[in-house]
């Protein structure tokens, strides 16, 4: 099963939403969202906010959840 | 047995190399008293064959290597069943056991019920109506931040250049400091510059309102998804999208944002192309330059800019995908799509105060900074017979210095000294460009020497009775958005005297076409440099030489996009 999470991606041609794809998989998004979570720990997916702006920039400043400006980068995953 | 003396009638029972392991590996760990009074024995050795590294550590320092070389013994020995992927086939039996038990216990519809969020992305997803949905809100969200926040900033600026300088020139006569260089440091630097640039707030304010209810809607992500599809159809790496969306709020976390590219090329060309995404800082510039030279369609020229932006960033990742950066398939991605929800007022003050608050920090620092060095550049004579802070502006140094690099803009119709040096200093940040074109153009109004003397009082009142009136016009303004004007038709205006001045001043050094100048002047300010804070971010994360690309590559571009706005439009015209 959580093969074919990988499997998936690397078949897929172009962005595919996380409901997309929870429903190519018919698998409950609740479920694929541990799976992506467990290859993300694994080093095989890329979370991207896990990724984000680290602060300090100097531009501005970044409150207590981060960057505000960062905040509206949607979240994505992707295949390392 | 359960507490309450129930039994389960399932258990979860692995692969019989692994359930063999973890029976012998509970086994070795149960003769240490310290790990069998803190953890259940299955579930810890569940835990080490997985390869938690701290509960291991805690094994090694209870149980010592005892129980080091029994789970050693356990994996070797279940490696040549599962290689080095035990933990995967151990998570993995888990899930299909939980999936079995759901299909046994759980029925589900054959097709699954659409929910609201699904309903509404049939559409604003769509490949036909993805875009122009896209294009048709960005629309609204520029009306909104020219035509309704308009009424707000014309009331600021009234508030600054009058009752507040009113105040500072009686506080210094009050104190016998009026009439000297220090008045001049204070309003022709500080309120003029930093003041400029302060008006502008009610605009930035709409564009983070716009934005956050957006964002918190969950629409953003969408329009990140629809835009990513069309790039990928490209044959661009969609994911590159993603950051471009945050360099709308500004380019510096855009730029950082490209981390979340995995290939180094792809993470380079998304930081060439981000700048050229219109950041907020620009927007001020915008509205000055578009309400003086496109009053009737400032929200088009504005809406117009960000779609250039846009389209050259994408022009361009297509040409440097299919020479400099290869062509390599992009990399499929998932995107989450949250549900769409009313976005909540606190969520929406959140950003739009921290987003705003950025901006102040901004004007308090580097833009007070700089106006202040403009001011003391304008205030230094270096030709004719004033004095310093008595010169004319064109014979101070500023105006020596920004000739220098004059000529290169002449061919754009903007090759005045006084916007070479609003756009050098642009380099510093996008919303000095603002403040150096506020003080350079800055013309002492026949209304000044004229100006009643009002009370303190009175001035609180005028300041209380303009803001409700500014915001009865912008009231009415919100139905100009879809077209109905509900505002009485005002009689042109002769323009005051910073209007005039920059108009006369684009008219001069463009033969005559003034508003081709201005809009190739704007097309320049949206495509070179965004700021010198981005540059280092650049430099930062891609290196001293992509950085340098990068200054010299937007400058170039924006230099041949305002030609040929400019040179065109004389062609055509």
């Amino acid at each position: 099963m959580l093969q074919k999470v990988l499997q998936a991606l690397e078949e897929t041609q172009g962005p595919v939403s996380l409901d997309e794809l929870s429903r190519q998989l018919e698998l409950d998004v609740g479920v694929l969202e541990g799976m992506i979570d467990f290859w993300v720990r694994k080093g095989k997916l890329k979370d991207s906010r896990l990724a984000a702006c680290a602060g300090g920039c100097g531009n501005c400043n970044p409150g207590a959840q981060g960057c505000t400006f960062d905040r509206g980068r949607p979240r994505s995953i992707t295949l390392t | 047995m359960t507490s309450i003396g129930l039994t389960p009638s399932l258990r979860m029972t692995y692969a019989s190399p692994i359930e063999a392991e973890l029976t012998r590996l509970s086994e070795d760990l149960g003769h240490c008293p310290d790990l069998v009074a803190r953890y259940p024995m299955r579930w810890l050795a569940i835990q080490l064959l997985e390869g938690d590294a701290l509960l291991q550590a805690e094994v090694e320092r209870l149980g010592g290597s005892v129980a080091s070389e029994a789970l050693a013994a356990s994996r070797m020995r279940l490696e040549t069943h599962y290689g080095e992927d035990l933990d995967v086939a151990m998570v993995d039996q888990r899930y299909r056991f939980v999936h079995d038990l759901a299909a046994q216990a759980l029925t589900r519809p054959k097709t699954p019920s659409l929910t609201m969020s699904d309903r509404v992305d049939r559409i604003v997803t769509n490949r036909w109506l993805g875009i122009p949905i896209f294009l048709g809100l960005m629309w609204v969200v520029f009306k909104l931040t020219t035509d309704v926040a308009a009424p707000f900033v014309d009331w600021i600026d009234a508030v600054l250049t009058g009752p507040v300088s009113h105040w500072i020139i009686s506080l210094l006569s009050i104190t016998g400091l009026s009439g000297g260089w220090l008045e001049s440091l204070l309003i022709d630097g500080v309120i003029a510059g930093v003041g400029g640039v302060l008006v502008f707030i009610p605009v930035l304010f709409s564009l983070y309102f716009a934005l956050a209810i957006l964002e918190d809607s969950g629409y953003m992500a969408r329009s990140a998804f629809v835009m990513d599809r069309l790039m990928h159809r490209l044959g661009l790496h969609g994911k590159s999208f993603l950051p471009m969306i945050v360099g709308f709020g500004c380019s510096v976390p855009a730029i950082y944002a490209t981390r979340t590219l995995e290939n180094e090329r792809d993470r380079i060309l998304t930081g060439l192309l981000v700048p050229f995404m219109s950041c907020s800082a620009r927007l001020p510039v915008y509205v000055l330059v578009a309400a003086i030279f496109f009053p009737t369609m400032a929200g088009l020229v504005i809406f117009g800019l960000y779609l250039t932006g846009i389209l050259v960033a994408i022009g361009l990742g297509i040409l440097l995908k299919h020479t400099l950066f290869g062509n390599e398939l992009p990399t499929p991605f998932v995107i989450e799509l949250p549900p769409y929800r009313l976005p909540t007022l606190r969520n929406i003050w959140q950003q739009m105060w921290e987003r705003t608050a950025a901006f102040l920090q901004h004007a308090w620092t580097i833009i007070l900074g700089t106006s202040m060095l403009i001011w003391l550049l304008l205030a230094l004579p270096v030709s004719g017979e004033g004095g310093f802070a008595e010169t004319d502006v064109d014979q101070s140094a500023f105006a020596a210095v920004s000739g220098v690099v004059t000529p290169v803009f002449a061919p754009l119709g903007f090759g005045s000294w006084e916007t070479s040096g609003a756009l050098l200093t642009g380099f510093v940040a996008k919303e000095v460009v603002v403040s150096t074109m506020i003080q350079v153009y800055n013309v002492p109004g026949e209304e000044e020497e004229e100006a009643v003397a009002t009370t303190f009082g009175e001035d609180l009142l005028a300041i209380g009775g303009s803001f409700v009136s500014a915001t009865s016009d912008a009231l009415k303004a919100i139905p100009s958005i879809i077209g109905i004007n509900l505002a009485a038709e005002e009689d042109e205006q002769a323009p005051d005297g910073l209007t005039g001045a920059i108009r006369q001043g684009f008219d001069a050094s463009s033969g005559g076409h003034g508003a081709l100048a201005a809009l190739a002047f704007l097309v320049f300010v949206l495509l070179y440099t965004p700021c010198m804070v981005a540059v280092a971010a650049a430099r930062q994360e891609f290196g001293s030489r992509w950085m340098w690309v990068s200054i010299i590559g937007q400058f170039v571009i924006a230099w041949l996009a305002a030609l040929i706005v400019f040179q065109g439009g004389r062609f055509f015209l």
